[in-house]
């Protein structure tokens, strides 16, 4: 399932103003897999996402994907930059285009960026809306959409551009509980189709089913990191415990 | 003395009322048409983070929207020939005032319109490899546009009515024809009444109109 190594992340520090988010984060994904990150809010996991994705400037390390380079805070010699749309991120927000219909938001960017003519574009676009199960809602403005239909044309969206890596972001935790299961399920698929994905969520039992590898953050560090097996149920680290027993008891209130 | 307001007078006079409405709304379209161009671009110069546009841009719109527009037009009748060897008649110098007076304002409006669509759009478009000018013309400015349709709306009904202005210098639009109509009749009330209605029938549509585009809007996006 899991390959070569596709995304590296060597000390990454950020901050905002005097404020560390990222302390020296280090973090290897291998092509195809699918890592979950979990840690308390405030850890930086989403930072770090927000990093990877370009949307953040960094102070300090590098990021490579696949050789290339996606953000350093040094000059790296030879190495050429990634495309941006190589990397490809989906929201808790959603932030579909709301001007556009679903199609259009689709299709803008594959057009603009990579040079697709309409009729390409459009056909990739209701190839991938049958994947996410939106097929009768190509013409639709993403305000006719519920939360999860939003969402679930947005990692369409996001797909369009054949991205090589996927940084979701939250992505269900803006959805009424009814309709996350709906999203997940996409990603579920995606990722067994071999997508690879860094999932920042609160979804254990998600974590659970389709990480290779969970990773546990905290105070903008990588405490710790295993097959989800190990790590929920011998965490090594007091803090993943101590993090873990937080929310397992919380889940058992409800 | 005969009737107190006798708006018969003034018929015969319309022919020449209607063709200075015609001059007002001509100098309306090119003020509006040279305003909403080139405020655009100086919003877009005070949006681009480049000091460089930035800056003139923000000299121009404080400039222009802090000096009387009637000031404008007469300096630039007046004060463009000897300074710059340019001469323009009353109609190009009052259009010209026009359009870069308003260009201040639409600029202050679609700048705002522009700040007002969330960063999240900049960050999706971002993520999609959209470069800054393609998400500017196909993410935020249609989103922005539909923020300032009311104000633009009042921008526009606003400068039509301020081409009377032209008027001081001599620009054969719709009050200064109704001065001379006045003049003649010696029925100041009348002529003024019916270029009041005038300047309404030219106005109202664009009320209208503007209207008709905010309800389309909000039903796209319902």
């Amino acid at each position: 399932m899991t390959g070569e190594l596709l995304l590296s992340v060597r000390q990454l520090v950020k901050r905002y103003g005097s404020t560390t988010v990222l302390d020296g984060v280090d973090l290897d994904v291998a092509a195809g897999s699918a890592l979950v990150i979990i840690g308390p809010s405030g850890s930086g996991k989403s930072t770090l996402l927000r990093c990877i994705a370009r949307l953040e400037p960094i102070a300090a390390g590098t990021i490579m994907l696949d050789g290339k380079f996606v953000a350093s805070s040094e000059r790296v010699g030879q190495a050429q930059a990634v495309a941006a749309h190589d990397i490809g991120m989906v929201f808790q927000s959603f932030n579909l285009f709301p001007h556009l219909t679903v199609l259009d938001n689709l299709t803008l960017a594959p057009r603009r960026v990579l040079g697709l003519g309409r009729a390409e574009a459009e056909a990739r676009a209701r190839d991938l809306l049958a994947v996410v199960g939106l097929a009768e809602k190509a013409e639709a403005y993403p305000a006719k959409l519920s939360g999860g239909q939003q969402q679930r044309a947005a990692i369409a969206r996001a797909l369009m551009m054949r991205p090589r890596l996927m940084l979701f972001d939250e992505v269900t935790s803006a959805l009424d509980p009814e309709l996350v299961g709906e999203v997940l399920k996409v990603m579920r698929t995606l990722s067994r189709e071999g997508m690879t994905m860094l999932v920042v969520t609160h979804e254990m039992g998600f974590a659970r089913d389709v990480a290779d590898d969970v990773v546990f953050m905290d105070h903008g560090r990588v405490v710790e990191r295993g097959p989800p097996d190990q790590l929920f149920a011998a965490p090594q680290e007091p803090r993943t415990r101590a993090f873990l027993s937080r929310l397992l008891g919380r889940d058992g209130d409800e | 003395m005969g009737a107190m307001f006798d708006i018969d007078v003034v018929v015969p006079y319309l022919p020449d009322l209607a063709s200075g409405l015609w001059v007002t709304f001509r100098l309306g379209v090119i003020s509006v048409v040279l305003g909403v161009v080139l405020g655009l671009l100086l919003a877009l110069a005070r949006l681009s983070g480049t000091r460089l546009l930035a800056w003139p841009a923000y000299l121009y719109i404080e400039l222009f929207r802090t000096t009387p527009p009637l000031v404008q037009i007469i300096w630039f009748y007046y004060g463009l020939p000897p300074l710059t060897g340019i001469e323009l008649d009353p109609f190009g110098a009052a259009a010209l005032a026009l359009g870069l007076n308003i260009a201040a304002f639409f600029a202050e409006i679609f700048r705002a319109g522009v700040e007002a669509v969330p960063a999240t759009q900049w960050q999706a478009a971002k993520v999609l490899g959209l470069g800054r000018l393609d998400t500017l013309r196909s993410v935020i400015l249609p989103q922005a546009a539909r923020l300032v349709l009311a104000p633009t709306g009042t921008t526009v009904i606003y400068l039509v009515k301020g081409t009377a202005l032209a008027s001081a210098i001599g620009a054969p639009e719709l009050l200064r024809v109704g001065q001379l109509v006045a003049l003649e009749t010696f029925r100041p009330v009348e002529v003024l009444t019916v270029i009041a209605v005038a300047y309404f029938v030219l106005t109202y549509p664009i009320a209208l109109a503007f209207m008709a585009l905010e309800k389309r809007v909000a039903r796209a996006r319902a």
